[in-house]
C-alpha cells in the first residue's frame, strides 16, 4: 500500500506539472457538451414541400391547406415554373440542389375524378437521400391523405390511434442525446488521462527507472490508475451538473446511485486507458488507439444514436463489449425514468468487471515488458 | 530538391513504426466495414408488447400485422392490463400496443378497435418512426378493410423517392464515413509533426539547416497529404466494392473536393502543432476539434438543427462541406453546378487557415 501511494504521489506531481494540458481536460469537455448539446437533434419541424396544382378547384386547395396548416410541412404553391420549363422539372430541380425536401403534383382531374367517385392519384416525389427522413416524411404524407380522405367520405373517426409517450411527453431529443454525450465525452476522457501515463514514460525513458524499481507489475498500474480517478469525478460531476443546469434535464432518479455508476464507468475508462497506454509504444500510437476504440464504437455501437435493437446479430454481440452502452442504459434508465439500483445490478457488475480485466491485462503486459526491458 | 529530403525523411519517421502503419490502413478498413453496417438508421426489430382487450376478428387481424413486420419484435402478447410503467422501467419492451373495442353505434359496419401505443420516449427518434410505422400498419389494415366492403378511395399517394429508391441507410452513411476517418487520421498525425520536433528538440537541427521555413512546411505537410489521399482511395474502394455503391458522379471532382479537404485539414493541424508546447496538448486539442467536426459536420443529425448561436461553428466547419459534395456525387450524381458554392467556400476555408498557420510557423521559427 505505501509503495502504490508513492507511485501515486509521482503521478500526481507530474499532472499538477502541466496544468495547460489540465486546462485543455476542464474545459473542452464543458464547451463540447454545450455546443453539441444544443446542436445535435433529429427533430423535423419544417419540411420543406412545394405544391403543383394543375387542378386549381376548390377540393385541391382545401389539401394544400391542409398540408400548410400542419405544422411540420412548410408549403409553397408553385403554379409556373422557371423559364421555359415546366413546373414539375423545377420542382425536380430544386429537389436536385437540396432546397426542398419532396414536392408534390395534384393532377387536373382530380376534383373531378373524386366528385365522380372515382380514385385520383396524387404524385410524391420524395428527397430519399437520407433514409430515414425520408422514411418519416412518406409516414407523414400518408398520415394526412388519409385524414383528409375520412373527412371527404365522412368517416372522420374510423382510425383511432392515440400514441403516449412515457418519460418524455414532449418528444424532445435532448432527453436522450444528453445522457449519450455525458456519456461518451466521459468514457473518452478518462481513458484519454491514462492512456498517455505509461507511453510518455516509454518515449523519455524514464520507464526503466520504474522497472528497476523493487514496485511490482499492478502496484505500478494502479498506481499510475488511482490519481486520476479523482480527476476525473470531478470531471463526471461537472459535466452532469452542466447537463442539468443548461439542458433542464430532469433527474428522476437517486443522485448517489448515478454517482456511483459514474464512479464505476470512470474507473472502466481509465483501466481501458492504461491498458492502451502499456501496450503502445509511443504517445501517439498510444492516442490515436484509444480515440478508436472510444470515440466511434461509443457514438455508433452504444445505442447513442443508433438504436441497438436495429443492429444485426453480430454488431449487436459488438456492442456488448463497448462499456458505454452498458452506463448508456444505466444513466438514461436513472436520470429520465427513475429506475432504482435493482434494475441495473447486471451493468454495474460487468463495468467492474471490465475495469478487473483490463488492469490484469495492463499488469501482465507491464510485467513482460519489464522482463524484456531488464 | 531540398524538400524531397525532409519529405522522405518525414515519410520514413512515419513509417518505421510497424503498428502506426497498422493504425493507418488496417484500422481505417476495418472501421469503416464495421461502421458502414452499423450506420443503419433503419429501424428494426423494436422489443414490443401487445395487450389485446378486445375479441374481435380485427383486432386479431391487426396483431397478426404486427407480428409479422420486421418493425417490431413482439415479446408477449396478453389479454390483461399490466402496470405499464414497470415494464418501461426493466426496460424489456420499448412499446406497448393496446388494442379495445371502440364504441361507435353509428356504423357497426365499420366498427374497428381503438389502438393506443404507449411508448419509451427517451430515444426520441426511434420512437417517433416507430409511432408512424405502426400508425401505417393499422391505417392500411383499415383501408384494405373498407375497401373490400366496397367503399372505394377518392385519394391515393404514388410516392416515388429520388436519388436512393430503397432507402438504404448506408447508400447516405458510407461515404461519410470514409471523410470522417479521413478526418481523424490525417489531423492525428500531422497535429504532432511540429511540437514532436519541438519536444525532442531536433527541431533546431532543421532550424538550423539551409531549408527556408516555407519548405519546412511544406515538407512536414505533404507527405501526410500524399498518405491522406492514399486512404481516401482506400475507403472509397473499401465503400464500393463491399458495400456495392456505385458512385454516380464525377470521380474527378470527388478527389479535388477530397484534396482541398485534405488541405484545409492539414494546414489545422499544423497550426495546432505550431502553437502547443507538448504533443499531450497537441493530441488533446485535436481531439477536442475532431468531435465537434464529427458531429456538427451534418453526417449525424441535420444541420440545420443547430441554433443559430453556434451555427458559424458549422459554417466553417470544412468536413460539413466535404460531406454535402460526397453526398451530391455518390447519391445523387449532380454536376459541378450544384455544388461549386460549397467548393468555393470550402477553398476559401482552407485558403483562411492555410495562410493563418503559415504565418504563425514563421513567427515560432524566427523567435
Amino acid at each position: 500500500m505505501k509503495r502504490i501511494k508513492a507511485v501515486v504521489l509521482k503521478e500526481a506531481f507530474h499532472i499538477s506539472r502541466d496544468p495547460k494540458s489540465l486546462a485543455i481536460l476542464f474545459l473542452l469537455p464543458v464547451v463540447m457538451i454545450m455546443v453539441l448539446g444544443y446542436s445535435l437533434s433529429f427533430d423535423l419541424d419544417h419540411i420543406e414541400t412545394v405544391v403543383v396544382d394543375y387542378s386549381q378547384s376548390e377540393l385541391s386547395r382545401s389539401l394544400t391547406q391542409k398540408f400548410s396548416h400542419s405544422h411540420t410541412y412548410s408549403v409553397t404553391q408553385m403554379v409556373r415554373g422557371k423559364q421555359s420549363q415546366t413546373p414539375e422539372e423545377t420542382a425536380e430541380e430544386m429537389l436536385k440542389s437540396g432546397e426542398i425536401k419532396q414536392f408534390i403534383v395534384i393532377p387536373h382531374d382530380f376534383s373531378s375524378r373524386i366528385k365522380k367517385g372515382k380514385t385520383s392519384h396524387l404524385g410524391v416525389v420524395i428527397d430519399g437521400s437520407d433514409s430515414n427522413i425520408a422514411n418519416i416524411i412518406h409516414q407523414y404524407n400518408e398520415m394526412l391523405t388519409f385524414d383528409f380522405m375520412a373527412e371527404l367520405k365522412d368517416i372522420k373517426d374510423i382510425l383511432r390511434i392515440s400514441t403516449k409517450l412515457y418519460f418524455n411527453p414532449e418528444n424532445k431529443s435532448a432527453f436522450y442525446i444528453i445522457p449519450g454525450l455525458v456519456a461518451v465525452i466521459m468514457i473518452m476522457i478518462s481513458a484519454l488521462l491514462t492512456s498517455l501515463s505509461v507511453a510518455r514514460e516509454k518515449e523519455t525513458r524514464s520507464i526503466e527507472l520504474l522497472f528497476i524499481s523493487p514496485l511490482k507489475s499492478h502496484e505500478i498500474v494502479l498506481g499510475k490508475t488511482a490519481p486520476y480517478i479523482f480527476i476525473a469525478l470531478i470531471e463526471g460531476a461537472l459535466i452532469l451538473a452542466f447537463a442539468r443546469v443548461m439542458f433542464h434535464i430532469p433527474f428522476r432518479g437517486n443522485l448517489w446511485i448515478l454517482l456511483m455508476f459514474s464512479l464505476v464507468y470512470i474507473v472502466t475508462g481509465l483501466s481501458l486507458g492504461i491498458t492502451i497506454s502499456t501496450v503502445a509504444s509511443s504517445q501517439k500510437v498510444a492516442m490515436i488507439a484509444t480515440l478508436l476504440v472510444t470515440l466511434l464504437p461509443s457514438i455508433l455501437l452504444s445505442g447513442f444514436i443508433f438504436p441497438l435493437d436495429s443492429l444485426s446479430p453480430i454488431l449487436r454481440a459488438f456492442s456488448y463489449i463497448v462499456p458505454a452502452t452498458y452506463f448508456l442504459e444505466v444513466i438514461r434508465g436513472l436520470i429520465l425514468k427513475g429506475a432504482g439500483l435493482k434494475h441495473f445490478a447486471s451493468q454495474g457488475l460487468i463495468l467492474i468487471g471490465f475495469s478487473v480485466l483490463f488492469l490484469v491485462i495492463a499488469s501482465v503486459k507491464f510485467s513482460q515488458q519489464r522482463k524484456a526491458g531488464k | 530538391m531540398r524538400i524531397y529530403y525532409l519529405f522522405k525523411k518525414e515519410l520514413i519517421e512515419i513509417l518505421r513504426q510497424k503498428e502506426m502503419l497498422f493504425l493507418m490502413l488496417v484500422a481505417p478498413i476495418l472501421q469503416t466495414i464495421i461502421l458502414g453496417y452499423v450506420v443503419t438508421t433503419d429501424v428494426k426489430n423494436i422489443p414490443v408488447q401487445v395487450v389485446n382487450l378486445s375479441e374481435s376478428q380485427d383486432a386479431f387481424r391487426i396483431v397478426n400485422r404486427i407480428n409479422h413486420s420486421s418493425l417490431f419484435d413482439v415479446k408477449k402478447i396478453s389479454h390483461t392490463p399490466e402496470d405499464y410503467i414497470s415494464i418501461f422501467k426493466k426496460g424489456t419492451s420499448k412499446a406497448i400496443i393496446i388494442l379495445r373495442d371502440g364504441f361507435n353505434e353509428g356504423r357497426r359496419n365499420l366498427n374497428y378497435p381503438e389502438v393506443q401505443i404507449l411508448m419509451d420516449g427517451i430515444d426520441a427518434n426511434t420512437s417517433g418512426i416507430a409511432a408512424g410505422y405502426f400508425n401505417g400498419i393499422v391505417r392500411h389494415y383499415i383501408m384494405t378493410d373498407i375497401q373490400k366492403k366496397g367503399i372505394e378511395f377518392p385519394l391515393k399517394n404514388k410516392t416515388v423517392i429520388r436519388f436512393n429508391p430503397n432507402l438504404e441507410s448506408i447508400n447516405y452513411m458510407g461515404p461519410g464515413i470514409v471523410a470522417l476517418l479521413l478526418t481523424i487520421i490525417s489531423m492525428f498525425f500531422t497535429s504532432i509533426a511540429i511540437v514532436r520536433e519541438k519536444e525532442q528538440q531536433t527541431m533546431d537541427t532543421l532550424l538550423i539547416s539551409r531549408l527556408t521555413p516555407l519548405e519546412i512546411y511544406t515538407g512536414k505537410a505533404l507527405p501526410m497529404a500524399l498518405l491522406g489521399l492514399i486512404e481516401m482511395g482506400i475507403g472509397i474502394l473499401v465503400v464500393v466494392l463491399v458495400f456495392g455503391i456505385y458512385i454516380r458522379g464525377n470521380l474527378g471532382y470527388l478527389l479535388l473536393a477530397a484534396a482541398i479537404f485534405l488541405f484545409a485539414n492539414l494546414s489545422y493541424s499544423l497550426l495546432i502543432s505550431t502553437l502547443c508546447t507538448s504533443q499531450q496538448q497537441a493530441l488533446f486539442f485535436s481531439w477536442f476539434s475532431m468531435v465537434l467536426f464529427l458531429l456538427l459536420s451534418g453526417l449525424f443529425t441535420p444541420v440545420e438543427n443547430i441554433p443559430t448561436a453556434f451555427r458559424w461553428l458549422a459554417d466553417i466547419n470544412p468536413l460539413r462541406y466535404l460531406i454535402r459534395i460526397i453526398r451530391e456525387i455518390f447519391l445523387k450524381g449532380n454536376d459541378i453546378t450544384y455544388f461549386i458554392n460549397d467548393l468555393l467556400i470550402m477553398s476559401g476555408i482552407t485558403v483562411v487557415i492555410l495562410s493563418l498557420s503559415l504565418f504563425n510557423f514563421k513567427r515560432m521559427v524566427s523567435k
